[in-house]
């Protein structure tokens, strides 16, 4: 080509190219060219733990998705860094440490578990981070200002939910006389054993048995033969995971089928499945039936998570304690940097704590001790293979009652 | 404390001989690798697991009997057990770099579980788990006596091997002294490969065991690793009884524990209890 | 970080004294947590300053090690697997202890509240404080043991316990001590980690992961080296760090498993002993020193200020007895042996030679009996004090110490038996025997690398270093050639000029008949006969003894 045509050619790209380039940053700034918003928290995604930190997972995913849809958080993106504590308190700590520091996150959210929790909260209070959280067991230690809980268990649970169960158990056709106590010494399940006790006795039941294991104990056998000698009308075990299948096996193995039972804290698909855990008890804040899917945008969750915990392979794709927990905790995050409009820690906290938050286990309020609010825990059981709510009436699923032996 | 009745001494002390007898089964094939070919395995936990799993699957999903799933399993995990020890033997791993060494095959092998199968619990619903039989007032449950019956045979099967057949001698004598054997004849690297096979081996039936009785999840493969490994060394290494009687005697002494005083003290009748036996008991070697 | 240097702590304290004695613990969960819970006790429940519960948990921890040690290591047989066990079952008995008391009781303890000390800006810069001063402080230790005659000892203790005891290392007290400094240690690391994590429950802390992943951090980055440990705790937690990206989470797993795998099949002693044998290849190499004409060693004579023969013997055996298993090695044996003597002993095979040696040496404990040396009472004493005392043997089948080089093997019993000498003397020492008996070439070679013939010599020239009264040879012509077997008795003519008394088991008769002042002659555990070569040999029960019929 000639030289004029070259340089004309030259020209032309030089203008479409600036052209393009002018369209793009419109466009990104169409999009909010403001940095995502970031949180960060850790998950226990390998170690012993790694069966519920995946349910975590799953629904903090889902939740951050439809943030996003609905415009993110003060109107940016939001972004969740999560990271692995491979079930260890001392890694999680080390992992919060470097979100703040490192990755400079702009909030926090709760790992999974008791031992993780406390780990986080020492680093969100030596760094006046406000700190959700999701399943934490035991109340009295939630010790910091800025933590709020997303699993309403009240202040003194110990005492609260053992009464709620011997209520539903003095409303049923055939109350306790008797009860046995057995229990894991797993801290979070352990001294809610221990009030169970004291509740039993101050409601004049006779304990015929007290026993407790080692959270790791392998042979059930002894244990369950000193039950089936002890023969209680009412059973409760202090169990979390699988501790209960173990025990039920353990039972059936010498003939003998307990009464009326109840388990702390079961892990909620082998105990609904397996045949011996026929009319088992155990306490739960949200199911899936109404009333807890009338809250508002439950069911929209409840079928999202079925689809993504599927996929994720999760046996058992039911929404309940943990998944709504922790779907709790976004809520009430989210609510907490709406309503203080900002991305500061102590206003996000003053917020929550004055007003409470609408979430799908209704309304919660912070300004108990240790900012936890009402007992919100319902008595649900194991009928035809499904857990159902059963106590109190207004939240049993519909028609459904505390069946007896 | 209240003094237990007679049955539920007898019913948990069973339920120890029945517990034991698997600790037994798992270092059988810990303690012949660990005596004989002088390699710590860890792997060998990750292999039962491993096997549980396969069989869980198998019989779950694929419909097939437990024990049938053993026709799968022995072989293939001879077949894993060989490669590991041709890989060990290969680099001429010594026996502390190959606790080492197998401990990172584990981790890869517990990675691989929780890829395929989630973390989430995974129970063995057979149709042996509910059969039990009943002897005077005492319960004897199927899945426990296949385990408890499996483990003495091949417990007393690996001990009349080692005794009496060619093959077990050659064992007893390159364990010995590896170079005097090799100078009367005896290969070596085959031996060796042969005998890591039945230990693999081994462990797949371990773990077919595990899959009848226990519900499954990834970590707990090092749940059994501290008393296995007490098992073992109580037992003697290289011995192919020495881990039954250890483990059984582990098993029943805390199951006794555990009808008298709160379970959770267990742990510590039976390993005082071993801490005796070690001191006091007479000198060997 | 944090923690990486909580481990490198935990992983340096476990090698002080199972890498460098051999002693494999299981255990050091259980020290650790006793730090971990002395703390947390102490802090949470009584509101005791957090620093001052940590010079607590130290003491606590190595309390219990040495009252756990002073018993254990008293029994012979716990060697290897059973010492391992042991300390297994330790961690088990006292994690159900805490969690069955009110130490811990199940709950848990809880540390938040206690305030972290301000030795740092921030909280995490305060533990990192801590930590590296725990660190740099157990890496000193780590380092100085080697150089001392601690770590000596306990390296010999390593390839040989029964040998390094008859050379002269106070065996139960260096164990002893090792093991309570490394306890000491975890301890100190526990009571750290307490406050760290905040919350301190039975499980987490008495889990088997504590025990297993020290042993892998050590043997990863060798055990040998005080730097080792550390090294594979930097490596082992950098690459468990790097795997926690929660989308990779089991990959990330997988990836560090198969690391590993690779790491021990590839760098079998360590990344430490690659480190160094990379280093020292390229290093230029040294030029060997022209080997000088053996010097006669100036030391002064071993013989007693009293200077004449005969008037008391130097060793006086009455009565001695030994069996095994049944077997009577030694009958009642009764036997004199001289100042500046050379006392051959002879007898056929199983008559008691080497036994004897054995019992006198303290290698094995006499039944009854009396050994009297120098006037002292030897028959109950340890073996490292009858070393102390001048006593040297060697041994039939040679046992030097095989990952000590040649010189180190003659310095250790410079520096424990009778001379007493220190490191630097000792070398000197140990140079200088070498050079007598003819290998100061192969000083810095290792034993393995020495054929038979030197290896007698070694196991000569380290009995003599200690600079003993009594010298023992225990059939060290076997398996030598007439040639080497003439230098052999050249040098123990020397030995002997220069004041040692020698008490020499042979089978070559015609050496010991050349050689010994006297001859004693043992059958079936007992003295058949003694006295003068010619006497002896004319015998008809020896020749019977030994030939089975009398000469014409």
């Amino acid at each position: 080509m000639t030289t004029v045509q070259r340089l004309a050619f030259r020209a032309g790209a030089a203008i479409c190219a600036l052209a393009a380039l002018m369209l793009a940053s419109t466009g990104a700034m169409a999009q909010g060219a403001q940095p995502p918003v970031r949180i960060g928290s850790t998950l226990a995604l390998t170690g012993p733990l790694a069966s519920t930190g995946l349910v975590h997972k799953v629904v903090g995913e889902i939740y951050v998705e439809q943030l996003n849809k609905r415009g993110g958080l003060l109107g940016r993106q939001v972004e969740w860094i999560v990271k692995d504590d491979q079930s260890k308190p001392d890694l999680a700590r080390t992992l919060y440490e470097q979100l703040l520091t490192v990755d400079k996150v702009d909030l926090l959210i709760g790992p999974y578990a008791t031992g993780a929790i406390l780990s986080a909260m020492g680093v969100a209070q030596r760094y006046n981070k406000v700190l959700v959280h999701h399943t934490f067991g035991i109340p009295s230690m939630a010790k910091y200002e800025m933590q709020f809980p997303a699993w309403s268990l009240g202040p003194d649970p110990a005492n609260t939910v053992p009464n709620t169960v011997f209520d539903a158990l003095a409303a049923s056709p055939k109350p306790p006389k008797t009860i046995a106590v057995v229990t894991s010494k797993f801290p979070s399940v352990h001294f809610m054993s221990l009030g169970a006790r004291e509740v039993a006795k101050k409601r004049g039941l006779n304990e015929v048995l007290f026993l407790e294991w080692d959270f790791g104990n392998l042979d059930y056998g002894p244990i369950a033969a000193r039950i089936k000698d002890a023969k209680p009308d009412f059973l409760w075990v202090g169990a979390i995971g699988l501790e209960g299948n173990q025990l039920l096996d353990a039972l059936s193995k010498i003939d003998y089928t307990p009464q009326e039972h109840f388990y702390m804290y079961p892990a909620p698909g082998p105990m609904s499945k397996s045949p011996l855990a026929k009319n088992a008890l155990s306490m739960t804040v949200f199911e899936e039936h109404p009333p807890f899917t009338n809250a508002p945008g439950a069911k929209e969750f409840i079928a999202l998570y079925h689809e993504r915990a599927a996929k994720a392979g999760i046996p058992d794709t039911s929404v309940e304690v943990q998944a709504a927990a922790s779907y709790t905790a976004w809520q009430i995050l989210e609510a907490g940097v709406r309503g203080a409009n900002s991305l500061d820690d102590k206003a996000i906290a003053a917020w929550i704590k004055k007003n409470g938050v609408d979430t799908i286990q209704g309304h919660l309020r912070f300004d108990g001790p240790s900012n936890y609010g009402d007992d919100l825990m319902r008595v649900k059981q194991v009928q035809n293979g499904r857990w159902v709510t059963v106590y109190p009436k207004e939240f049993a699923a519909p028609g459904a009652t505390l069946l007896v032996q | 404390m209240t003094l237990p009745s007679g049955t539920l001494l007898a019913q948990s002390a069973l339920s120890g001989v029945f517990i034991g007898s698997l600790y037994g089964l798992l270092g059988l094939g810990v303690s012949l690798s660990w005596g004989l070919l002088h390699i710590i395995n860890l792997t060998h936990f990750g292999f039962a697991f491993l096997a549980a799993y396969l069989c869980y699957q198998l019989a779950s999903v694929g419909g097939i009997d437990p024990l049938l799933t053993l026709v799968l399993i022995v072989p293939l995990f001879f077949g894993l057990g060989v490669a590991v020890q041709w890989l060990l033997a290969r680099f001429s791993v010594s026996p502390l770099n190959s606790l080492l060494a197998t401990f990172g095959l584990t981790a890869i092998i517990e990675a691989g579980i929780q890829a395929e199968w989630t973390a989430d619990f995974r129970k063995l619903e057979s149709i042996y788990a509910g059969q039990k039989f009943r002897i005077g007032a005492l319960y004897v449950p199927v899945p426990e006596l296949l385990t408890l019956s499996l483990a003495v045979a091949l417990c007393f099967g690996v001990w009349a091997a080692m005794r009496y057949t060619d093959l077990g001698r050659a064992l007893r004598a390159l364990a010995e002294d590896a170079p005097v054997a090799a100078a009367f004849g005896i290969d070596r690297r085959s031996h060796a490969l042969i005998l890591a096979g039945v230990c693999g081996a081994l462990a797949g039936v371990a773990g077919v065991c595990l899959a009848l009785s226990f519900t499954l999840t990834p970590s707990q493969i090092y749940a059994w690793v501290g008393v296995v490994f007490a098992a073992v060394m109580l037992g003697g290494l290289g011995s192919a009884l020495g881990p039954l009687t250890a483990g059984i005697i582990i098993g029943v002494s805390e199951a006794v524990t555990m009808a008298f005083v709160s379970p959770s003290w267990a742990p510590i009748v039976s390993f005082t209890l071993l801490i005796a036996l070690l001191l006091l008991r007479p000198g060997r070697t | 970080m944090y923690l990486v240097l909580h481990w490198i702590v935990l992983a340096t304290s476990w090698n002080i004294l199972s890498g460098y004695s051999g002693y494999f613990s299981f255990g050091h969960g259980a020290f650790f947590g006793i730090g971990v819970y002395t703390t947390a006790v102490l802090a949470g429940k009584f509101d005791v300053p957090f620093l001052w519960t940590l010079p607590a948990a130290a003491l606590l921890a190595a309390l219990v090690g040495v009252a756990l040690g002073a018993v254990v290591f008293r029994v012979r047989r716990v060697r290897g697997e059973v010492f391992a066990l042991l300390t297994l079952a330790v961690t088990f008995v006292l994690a159900t202890i805490v969690l069955n008391t009110p130490i811990d009781g199940g709950p848990g303890v809880y540390l938040s509240a206690i305030a972290v000390p301000a030795l740092a800006p921030t909280p995490s810069g305060a533990f990192y404080m801590m930590a590296l001063i725990l660190a740099v402080l157990t890496l000193v230790i780590a380092r100085a043991i080697p150089q001392a005659r601690l770590g000596v000892g306990l390296f010999a203790i390593h390839d040989d316990e029964d040998a390094a005891e008859v050379m002269g290392v106070p065996t139960y007290r260096y164990k002893l001590a090792a093991f309570g400094i490394s306890c000491a240690l975890a301890g100190v690391a526990g009571g750290i980690q307490a406050l760290f994590v905040s919350y301190v429950t039975a499980n987490s802390t008495f889990n088997i992961t504590v025990p297993l992943t020290v042993i892998l951090m050590s043997v990863l980055g060798g055990t040998r080296h005080w730097a080792g440990p550390a090294i594979g705790a930097t490596a082992i937690t950098l690459l468990l760090y790097a795997s926690t990206a929660a989308d990779q989470a089991l990959a990330g797993k997988a990836i560090s498993g198969a690391i590993l795998v690779a790491a021990v099949l590839f760098m079998p002693d360590g990344i430490l002993e690659l480190l160094r044998t990379r280093v020292s290849r390229s290093a230029p190499r040294l030029a060997v020193p022209p080997a000088k004409a053996p010097m006669q060693p100036t030391l002064q004579s071993v013989r007693s200020s009293t200077g004449a023969h005969g008037s008391r013997p130097l060793l006086s055996v009455r009565g001695l007895r030994k069996s095994f298993a049944g077997v009577r090695a030694l009958d009642g044996v009764d036997l004199d042996v001289h100042e500046g003597e050379i006392v051959g002993v002879l007898g056929p095979n199983g008559s008691g030679k080497s036994t004897l040696i054995n019992v006198v040496s303290g290698h094995y404990r006499a039944e009854t009996g009396s050994v009297a040396f120098a006037g002292a009472e030897l028959a109950e004493l340890p073996a490292h004090r009858i070393a102390r005392a001048g006593i040297a043997r060697t041994y039939q089948i040679p046992r030097p110490f095989a990952h000590l080089s040649v010189r180190d093997n003659v310095a250790l019993t410079a520096m424990f038996g009778l001379a007493q000498l220190e490191r630097a003397a000792a070398n000197d020492i140990a140079m200088q025997w070498l050079a007598f008996t003819g290998l100061q070439s192969r000083s810095a070679a290792m034993p393995g690398d020495l054929n038979l013939h030197q290896t007698k010599f070694l196991e000569l020239a380290r009995a003599l270093a200690s600079q003993p009264r009594l010298l023992m040879l225990d059939e060290v012509l076997s398996g030598l050639t007439p040639t080497e077997i003439d230098e052999a008795v050249e040098l123990i003519r020397r030995i002997r000029d220069r004041g040692t008394t020698i008490v020499l088991v042979e089978h070559v008769v015609r050496v010991v008949t050349a050689l010994s002042d006297r001859i004693v002659v043992l059958d079936q555990g007992r003295v058949l006969a003694q006295g003068k070569a010619s006497e002896i040999m004319a015998r008809d029960d020896v020749a019977v003894a030994y030939l089975g019929v009398p000469h014409a």
